[in-house]
């Protein structure tokens, strides 16, 4: 039995260009649009994943643009996120692309150990702001996309995707790196951002610490004993990227890594992604965000508190470190540095508005 | 008897692609398969057929990866064909759908990790499996406790059957050939005069490897001659990046002694930086079934330090095979403990010495299969006696006593065929190791035994059997204490030895 090849991630170097394709992944790729009934006339590499093996070309066929995308998880595991595609499309009727049946009327073909797809094209799609009112607009398709996944049910011959029961997991994993980080900082305490980092380390453990007793002592249990249907699915990679404004209103994209979840996950990224942006915590900044949010999936009180744990975590200086631990003679420089004492003082403005949220929430402008 | 075994929805039956359940029953099967019609059913891989016959063992292959997926084929073959005894690894979730399509055959289950706790299985499924099975083996007391925990009603049906190693190709470093193969590593490796402790496991923080890092980091201040070898990837045949193994990386940079890391080693290799070590450590930090390296640490003559960490104690004797860490996450122990190994070597060549003679006595493949040949024909009994699966925690004082009776004539496996399958298993591991150096091996243990003296055994057994009991006290846990000392027929003359 002759062996088939398998699609294994692949390096690019400066000479080949940020886009370049292994002429054996094209190859399986004019393979894959066999399965297809329309007719390829062009094909443009839009982005890959080089790192995993993802890819995602845009192809000109006989009956309009249309993707073709190689997902880089495992097979099983990124059936569940196109079993998610066509539930919110063709039950919930969600802007999200159509996926485009192969001619024996199948989803997806798997060649190289991946699962390839194709699906429409949305041409109209542009970014929207990144000031208040994009956010708004990112927040309030973010819920209603949370709202049309539930009753979401795995395939058959799909992996079980949810991260609803893993929070203490997570959490506890983010208190464990905080160690990894400081360990990294003293062997290589010789360079530029690892003395600030060592002297401000040890307060966002802490503070990682208490988020997880929070956790624990909350509803968290309570409401995940609901189940992953009644909660539905969370993006889990849902930003200005992945949310764009287009024909009929917002469309959300890229959809592999969905999971089950506290959807409410999505909208703390985004939430805490805008306050970056904005360089400091802002609480009626937040509350409009809240309520855009909460005209399309009504943030209930239990939800509320999580939320708030949630955001108690040190997630932007964990965001900024995991770097660090693969490159730390490059990566923990001024440049770091001068991040870190960024993110030091977004931290100072960050536990006023927690506790402002916490009195000023109303659970929404009727209540 | 006709019997099934069931594998995992994993990886591949033989063993082409790894894994420690499938290396296990691969162990096994040629030998079981001299008495019993066997049939293994496993999940289907593109490199092999469908169904095929290899010494006259029968191989099914359904669809895996997923178990849902497999459950189904499994279930399907199961339905159209008819077993006596099915014997189930690992997977309780597929005990129920075996039961409800074969209602009339037996149902043994295999356990290698916990996957009762309530993450792996729900309650109401977990108890209706427990219920259709004949009998648990679990790989360490530790997974039946863990098991009974929740589900008291198992207690009747769980049996510890300990895992083995292949003593023949583990050569204990003491011996010349161990030492031959030791320093062909060392010399390769350019570690001739380092003094090397050895870590071999995924690389993961589970296992610890980071802990024992700061420990030889501290270490290295009164013991320049160190070397650590840290073997292992992020899995089986996986030597990919992960932020843990990063974090590894990042943390040897400019260490003050050599820090090796061959990535991952094929397990017909990793015998040889065995024979290279001086000491083993296992710095488990989470609760692990029983780690299969502490076997092999032994049969390498290795002293070993462990952690008090799920099944791992089981194994050890404290300051007789090795030590064991109290407090897994805290690397000033470990230095505790390697100090005191480091500056005698007298003490270490004592506890490899004494490690050797423990897995030669207690786990060979030929005890494992005897164990597992037991248990089978205690089911075959069962079967004759038109015993009820449902009955059997209420009769299980008379199942021992008849199995007693029968003990002697269950055990038909020769030493030579024991010995012959061994080099097949050999062989298909691709062991580096040549035919003639292989005798040697052979021709210097059993000159080693035979200065051991055979002649002398009754009163050695009687010896060992008294500094158990004293050594006993200061255990935190024992060894064979607990399930094992309810088994049977000759397993328990071996057992008797310790107890």
């Amino acid at each position: 039995m002759s062996e088939e090849q398998l699609i294994i991630p692949w390096e690019i170097d400066s000479t080949l260009g940020k886009l370049y394709v292994p002429p054996y992944i094209e190859e399986m790729a004019l393979e894959v649009l066999q399965h297809y009934n329309f007719k390829v006339n062009q094909m443009e590499v839009m982005a890959t994943k080089e790192e995993k093996g993802g890819l995602i070309w845009k192809i000109e066929t006989d009956q309009g643009p249309k993707s073709l995308k190689i997902l880089h998880r495992r097979p099983i595991r990124s059936l569940f996120s196109i079993g998610a595609q066509e539930y919110l499309r063709k039950i919930k009727k969600a802007r999200v692309p159509s996926i485009v049946k192969t001619n024996t009327g199948e989803n997806t073909v798997e060649m190289g150990g991946k699962i390839w797809f194709v699906a429409e094209w949305i041409e109209s799609l542009y970014e929207v702001k990144k000031d208040l009112e994009g956010t708004k607009i990112l927040s309030n398709a973010i819920g209603e996309f949370h709202h049309l996944s539930k009753g979401y049910v795995t395939p058959i011959g799909a992996e079980h995707a949810s991260r609803l029961y893993r929070w203490p997991k997570a959490y506890k994993r983010t208190i464990k790196k905080m160690k990894w980080f400081k360990d990294v900082a003293n062997t290589h305490n010789d360079m530029p951002a690892s003395r600030l980092i060592l002297s401000t380390i040890d307060t966002f453990q802490e503070q990682a610490r208490r988020a997880l007793t929070m956790l624990e002592n909350s509803p968290y249990s309570q409401l995940t004993a609901r189940g992953n249907k009644e909660w539905g699915l969370a993006h889990q990679d849902y930003g200005w990227g992945n949310g764009k404004m287009g024909t009929g209103g917002m469309w959300i994209i890229d959809l592999d890594g969905v999971a089950y979840d506290i959807p409410i996950r999505d909208l703390r990224k985004l939430i805490e992604e805008s306050l970056e942006n904005l360089g400091k915590w802002d609480v009626s900044w937040i509350l409009e965000i809240l309520e855009a949010y909460h005209e399309a999936n009504p943030i209930e009180d239990a939800v509320f508190e999580i939320l708030l744990i949630d955001m108690a975590l040190p997630n932007l200086f964990y965001k900024n470190m995991k770097e660090m631990l693969y490159e730390p003679r490059l990566f923990l420089d001024e440049k770091l540095k001068s991040d870190v004492e960024r993110i030091i003082e977004l931290d100072h403005t960050k536990w006023p508005v927690i506790e402002q949220l916490r009195k000023e929430w109303k659970g929404g402008k009727n209540k | 008897m006709k019997v099934l075994i069931i594998c995992t929805e994993k990886l591949p039956n033989p063993p082409i692609k790894g894994g420690a359940i499938q290396t296990y029953i691969a162990g096994a099967i040629p030998i079981l398969s001299k008495n019993h019609q066997i049939t293994i059913l496993g999940t289907n891989d593109p490199k092999l057929p469908h169904e095929e016959t290899i010494d006259g063992v029968h191989y099914v292959r359904v669809p895996g990866k997923l178990l849902e997926t497999y459950r189904k084929g499994v279930a399907t073959y199961v339905r159209e064909n008819r077993f006596d005894l099915i014997h189930i690894f690992n997977r309780p979730r597929l005990v129920s759908a075996v039961h409800d399509v074969a209602p009339n055959s037996r149902i043994i289950l295999s356990m290698h990790n916990d996957m009762f706790k309530k993450e792996k299985i729900e309650q109401e499924e977990a108890k209706k499996a427990i219920n259709c099975l004949d009998k648990i083996i679990t790989i360490s007391n530790y997974i039946g406790e863990e098991i009974v925990k929740f589900y008291p009603e198992a207690k009747s049906k769980i049996q510890t059957i300990y895992s083995g190693v292949d003593l023949k190709r583990f050569v204990p470093v003491f011996t010349e050939m161990g030492q031959k193969l030791g320093n062909s590593i060392r010399k390769e490796h350019n570690l001739e005069s380092k003094k090397i402790i050895l870590f071999a496991g995924r690389l993961s923080a589970n296992k610890g490897s980071d802990v024992l890092i700061h420990a030889i980091h501290e270490l290295a201040k009164n013991h320049p001659d160190i070397a650590l070898v840290v073997i292992g990837g992020r899995g089986f045949s996986d030597n990919r990046m992960s932020d843990y193994i990063a974090y590894l990386r990042a943390i040897t940079y400019r260490f003050p002694v050599p820090v090796i890391t061959p990535g991952f080693v094929n397990p017909g290799q990793i015998q040889n930086w065995f024979a290279a070590a001086d000491i083993f450590v296992c710095p488990s930090q989470w609760e692990e079934p029983l780690a299969r390296v502490h076997y092999e640490a032994m049969a390498a003559g290795l002293p070993i330090i462990t952690t008090a960490r799920g099944g791992n104690p089981e194994v050890i004797e404290v300051n007789k095979n090795g030590v064991i860490v109290e407090k897994p996450e805290d690397p000033m122990e470990f230095v505790k403990h390697l100090t005191k190994l480091l500056s005698n070597p007298s003490l270490c060549r004592e506890m490899g010495q004494y490690g050797r003679r423990f897995v030669e006595r207690k786990h060979s493949w030929h005890r494992v299969v005897s164990d597992i040949s037991q248990v089978w024909d205690e089911i075959r009994t069962r079967i004759e006696n038109n015993t009820a699966t449902a009955n059997i925690s209420l009769i299980n004082e008379e199942k021992q006593n008849l199995n007693e009776n029968k003990s002697e004539q269950t055990l038909q496996i020769t030493e030579e065929e024991v010995q012959g399958h061994e080099k097949k298993l050999n062989d298909s591991l691709e062991e580096s190791t040549e035919v003639e150096d292989d005798q040697t091996v052979q021709d210097k243990m059993k000159k080693d035994k035979e200065k051991n003296g055979k002649g002398k055994k009754d009163k050695g057994q009687k010896e060992k059997k008294e500094q158990y009991s004293r050594n006993k006290k200061k255990l935190p846990y024992s060894p064979f204490r607990k399930t094992r000392s309810k088994n049977l027929g000759l397993v328990k003359i071996k057992i008797n030895i310790f107890n």
